[in-house]
């Protein structure tokens, strides 16, 4: 039990990856690698302030701020220099891999018995795993409504347009180039912030916890489109934590199951592939249609 | 729409009922009498150094009595040097009770020590125990984890290396900057250097695909190589090999296969021979001693290995006294 306990308050932490990823997978509709730099950015810089002393608030705090800044070089590069996109995310991934290793000053940096948000005294004394569901409650929540109330003002309908139709929305009037720099940026603090409390959850911080992070960031948001079906942009978001949860859930049972410990990456995608491909099989053959009347044959 | 409200609904109800199951759950757990124990074996990735550090745990626990399958139960997990996972993996140790957990290199280990607070945590051949917050101090660890500690025998392979070139004046390092342990013994390395008067010149790299024009240009810059025990530059040995060959420049690599990849000579630490030591140290935990009280031990025990082949493509001499000590404790590579 305290295993899917645990799944849930990863789930929800990794949440915040997702919901980073969407603004600008699917809002802005483009592939921004940044993410595997910022990632490992915001623990880093998370690891290094708290080492240091830093109350554990301010330290996931700047590591929001460490993420935008580089999001926004990403942006930069991208509508003012010109190169693109997927570039200008690989080029700043590339940069950051080398500044997280000045910030840590060291290649791995541990977290293990220095206050963290996670062993804060308000979640003292619950059951086991329990401080990272409420932890993750937490941050997910604030992240979610702060991100669905920028998204109703005019600034985030403008960022909205920008996504949908960047020509109809510079014929409003709308600066295209400066609604991606601010995309762009929020999202890569959004997801630095998660690396904070991913590294403050695994108890270090190392400058290769980048790597494959975007799949796990494209796993959260497709599970929860594919799941949930057609919804509103505010409970698109909360499907993106809702997916990210049940990623934990499938990369749980594939251990649950003890297949040969070198297989785990070809089982999980298998497994994803499935769950992902499931609704196009789904109208292709129409499941029900056939299980009902496998059924009444057998009768 | 429905759905999402059924799965959080789902959601809710079980961490409430959750919540209030492990609230009263007595912590006391009885699982751990006569049954026969899990050990769970962490691996960051498949690597042969980690694989030879398994390996030889395996045998380590069998020497002492323990057969897995018979009267142990392993449960070995392997992240796929994929971090996200091993805290999922350490969590399923966990939930298993596991009676021990052995985590090889340190991001493995600190993800079992953050998880685990009861059972003992071994630590499967970590460079820096204490640097990487696992454990205050390496002969009282007082905790629930204790283990093995990798030491380079840096000193015994610089002599190596001056007792083949006596006239060293400039001596290349190449390591990979984002490996802890090889960035440990680069910077240890630099003052043994000093202190021997030998200038040290250092290159790193990011990942392998760096190593092939950052080694070119080093081979012409050095006139000999060292490579600390680094897991990515022992994976692309063979692209070193080849560049210093083209300026006649050996390479004094610090892992045993190392060498028989090119290297032409080390006092290497026994990767096998160190997992077998965490083997019996792991034997004896399982069997009750208190990690606590048991010492981190520093594994230097190593041999002289040397690549007679690589040496004579170089023209150059072995010292007999290095041969010596190659043939009659160590291992020669024709």
């Amino acid at each position: 039990m305290s295993l899917i306990v645990s799944a849930i308050g990863q789930g929800l932490l990794w949440g915040v990856l997702g919901i980073g990823l969407f603004l600008t997978f699917r809002i802005l509709d483009f592939p921004d690698m940044t993410v595997e730099g910022t990632f490992p950015m915001g623990a880093a810089i998370a690891a290094a302030l708290i080492g240091r002393g830093v109350s554990p608030i301010v330290a996931t705090l700047c590591a929001f701020i460490g993420g935008a800044i580089a999001g926004l070089i990403t942006g930069l590069l991208y509508t003012k220099a010109k190169i693109p996109v997927l570039l200008s995310g690989i080029l700043v991934m590339t940069a950051a891999y080398s500044v997280n290793l000045r910030i840590m000053g060291a290649a791995n940096l541990s977290l293990l018995g220095k206050g963290n948000l996670l062993n804060a005294g308000i979640f003292q004394g619950l059951p086991n795993y329990f401080n990272s569901v409420f932890l993750g409650l937490i941050v997910i929540t604030i992240v979610t409504v702060a991100i669905a109330y920028f998204l109703q003002t005019d600034l985030g309908q403008a960022f909205i347009a920008t996504g949908d139709n960047e020509t109809m929305a510079q014929s409003l009037g709308i600066n295209t180039d400066r609604m991606k720099c601010l995309g762009v940026s929020v999202s890569n603090g959004v997801i630095a912030m998660g690396g904070a409390l991913v590294a403050q959850n695994n108890g270090y911080s190392d400058v290769n916890m980048g790597i494959g992070i975007i799949v796990v960031a494209l796993a959260s948001i497709i599970i929860g489109e594919v799941v949930f079906g057609n919804l509103t942009m505010n409970q698109r978001l909360v499907a993106v934590t809702l997916g990210s949860i049940l990623y934990r859930f499938v990369l749980l049972i594939v251990l649950q199951l003890g297949f040969n410990a070198n297989d785990l990456n070809l089982i999980s995608s298998v497994i994803l592939a499935l769950c992902m491909s499931l609704p196009a099989f789904q109208s292709k053959f129409n499941f029900k249609h056939i299980l009902k009347r496998g059924f009444d044959r057998n009768e | 729409m429905k759905r999402m409200y059924a799965l959080i609904t789902i959601l809710v109800v079980f961490l409430g009922f959750a919540f209030f199951q492990e609230k009263n759950a007595n912590p006391t757990n009885s699982a751990n009498g006569a049954k026969e124990p899990t050990l769970g074996i962490l691996q960051l990735m498949t690597h042969p150094s980690l694989d030879a550090i398994h390996d030889g745990i395996i045998k380590g626990l069998n020497d002492s009595g323990f057969h897995p399958g018979k009267n142990i139960k392993i449960d070995y997990q392997n992240a796929q040097n994929d971090q996200s996972n091993l805290k999922t993996m350490s969590t399923k140790f966990a939930n298993e009770n596991a009676t021990a957990s052995i985590g090889i290199t340190t991001p493995s280990a600190q993800a079992l020590a953050s998880t685990i607070h009861n059972n003992p945590v071994i630590l499967g051949a970590i460079t820096d125990p204490v640097g990487a917050g696992l454990v205050k101090n390496l002969k009282h660890p007082g905790g629930h984890i204790t283990g093995v500690a990798n030491g380079s025998p840096l000193q015994k392979q610089l002599n190596v290396i001056k007792a083949f070139m006596p006239k060293l004046k400039t001596l290349g390092i190449i390591y990979t900057s984002s490996d802890p342990s090889s960035t440990a013994q680069a910077k240890q390395f630099a003052q043994l250097c000093k202190k021997e008067g030998i200038k040290l010149k250092t290159y790193t790299i990011a990942n392998s695909n760096d190593l092939n024009q950052v080694s070119s240009q080093m081979v012409t810059q050095v006139q000999a190589v060292y490579v600390p025990n680094d897991n990515t530059i022992a994976a692309a040995m063979d692209t070193l090999v080849n560049n210093a060959n083209k300026q006649n420049i050996p390479v004094f690599p610090s892992v045993d296969f190392m060498v028989k990849s090119g290297g032409i000579a080390t006092y290497g630490v026994d990767q096998f021979q160190m997992g077998v030591t965490i083997g019996k140290m792991t034997a004896k935990i399982l069997r009750g001693e208190n990690p606590a009280t048991t010492p981190v031990k520093r594994f230097q025990q190593g041999k002289m290995i040397v690549n007679v082949k690589q040496a004579k493509k170089l023209h150059m001499q072995i010292p007999a006294s290095i041969m010596k000590e190659a043939e009659t404790k160590g291992e020669v590579i024709k």
